[in-house]
């Protein structure tokens, strides 16, 4: 075999183990952020009838923030229809959070976090995947 | 579109990439772990060149898994005859001195027509001409003919030839074939006095194709006229 062949393959054996290394990285640490962030709202926002507060109003965009960053690269990765789910939840999270609708909002985030435990699913290697 | 457009030129260019890394064989030559292969990578490669929504990665993993599944599968097949006869097929004879193999024809799924196709192909037409026949695990049918029906060779015939000699392209449609001077023993100048002294007014853009052998022997033709050849031109 020639040497260009040998290098040309070895280069993408490489490429195939970097990417699936950095699709792990990327979705598991995207998604921890985003349920870490919920979590952190629950707990800030558990048993409120007002939740037009500061601090919620500031996680909700620490969640937003979050979620886009993770989403866009994300978006290399997978068909970005299938992960679109979180992004509209977060979108009526703060319409609920401005109106001051506690139910929905918990609703919406309860979403979310379902949303985020499905995409471990189709996203990383797991054996459901794989079958 | 303008999406799309990129997208086509980068699988595009990785498709290319992938069929050269692979190597260069025909399609009739294939085994056929590489026939699945070429099918399965013109599939791939049209879903994320016309799926925007599709990441162009989701194009390129798999074919580049292929790529490396590809020379596992070639290299197994080199150390291994064993797992070269389990992954490419065996050779069978389907005709022999005993005539047409029956078996073997039913083993290899074929009929008695696909074998006369395929012995037609190779310019027998009676199944008394063949001694042997071969499937070979490519598809391709190999005949050795009956000995009074093979064709007759310089050898066979105990006739006296000359080396066969193979002419070396020096101009073709109106350029100068660059690499092949050296490879002729010969210079640009050499192509272009030639041209001068033998080819009349026409000019090196005229020339269709101009060739010359180890012998000295050149042909030339230009794009309006009919071949000439010239003899010890110079020995190369």
């Amino acid at each position: 075999m020639k040497i260009f062949s040998k290098v040309m393959l070895a280069l993408i054996f490489l490429f195939l183990i970097g990417i699936s290394v950095a699709e792990e990285i990327i979705v598991s640490s995207g998604l921890k952020a985003v349920m870490s962030d919920c979590l952190y709202i629950e707990t800030i926002s558990d048993e409120l009838d007002d939740v037009r507060t500061m601090d919620i109003a500031l996680a909700v965009g620490d969640l937003e923030y979050h979620w886009k960053k993770s989403e866009s690269d994300m978006c290399y990765m997978v068909n970005h229809k299938n992960i679109q789910e979180i992004g509209l939840e977060i979108a009526k999270m703060k319409v609920y959070q401005k109106e001051n609708d506690p139910k929905e909002f918990r609703a919406c985030m309860e979403a979310i976090k379902a949303y985020s435990q499905s995409y471990l699913h189709f996203m990383g290697a797991s054996v459901h995947n794989v079958l | 579109m303008l999406t799309i457009i990129l997208r086509s030129i980068i699988i595009y260019l990785i498709v290319l990439f992938v069929f050269r890394i692979m190597g260069k064989r025909q399609l009739g030559q294939m085994q056929p772990f590489e026939l699945v292969l070429t099918l399965i990578i013109a599939d791939l490669a049209t879903i994320p060149m016309a799926e925007i929504a599709v990441p162009v990665l989701h194009g390129v993993v798999p074919l580049f898994t292929l790529v490396i599944l590809h020379f596992l599968l070639t290299l197994l097949t080199r150390v291994s005859t064993k797992m070269s006869g389990i992954i490419s097929g065996k050779p069978v004879i389907v005709i022999n001195n005993k005539g047409i193999d029956y078996k073997a024809m039913k083993k290899l799924n074929i009929t008695i027509d696909d074998i006369f196709e395929a012995m037609r192909g190779l310019g027998f037409f009676s199944l008394d001409q063949v001694e042997y026949a071969i499937m070979e695990t490519n598809g391709k049918l190999s005949v050795l003919p009956k000995a009074e029906c093979a064709p007759a060779t310089n050898e066979s015939v105990g006739a006296k030839v000359e080396p066969a000699v193979i002419p070396v392209n020096l101009v073709s449609e109106g350029k100068i074939m660059k690499d092949n001077l050296p490879v002729a023993g010969v210079d640009e100048n050499f192509v272009l006095d030639f041209l001068k002294k033998n080819a009349g007014k026409a000019k090196l853009k005229d020339v269709l194709v101009m060739t010359i052998d180890k012998n000295g022997l050149v042909y030339l033709q230009l794009k309006t006229g009919s071949k000439q050849t010239f003899e010890n031109v110079r020995a190369a």
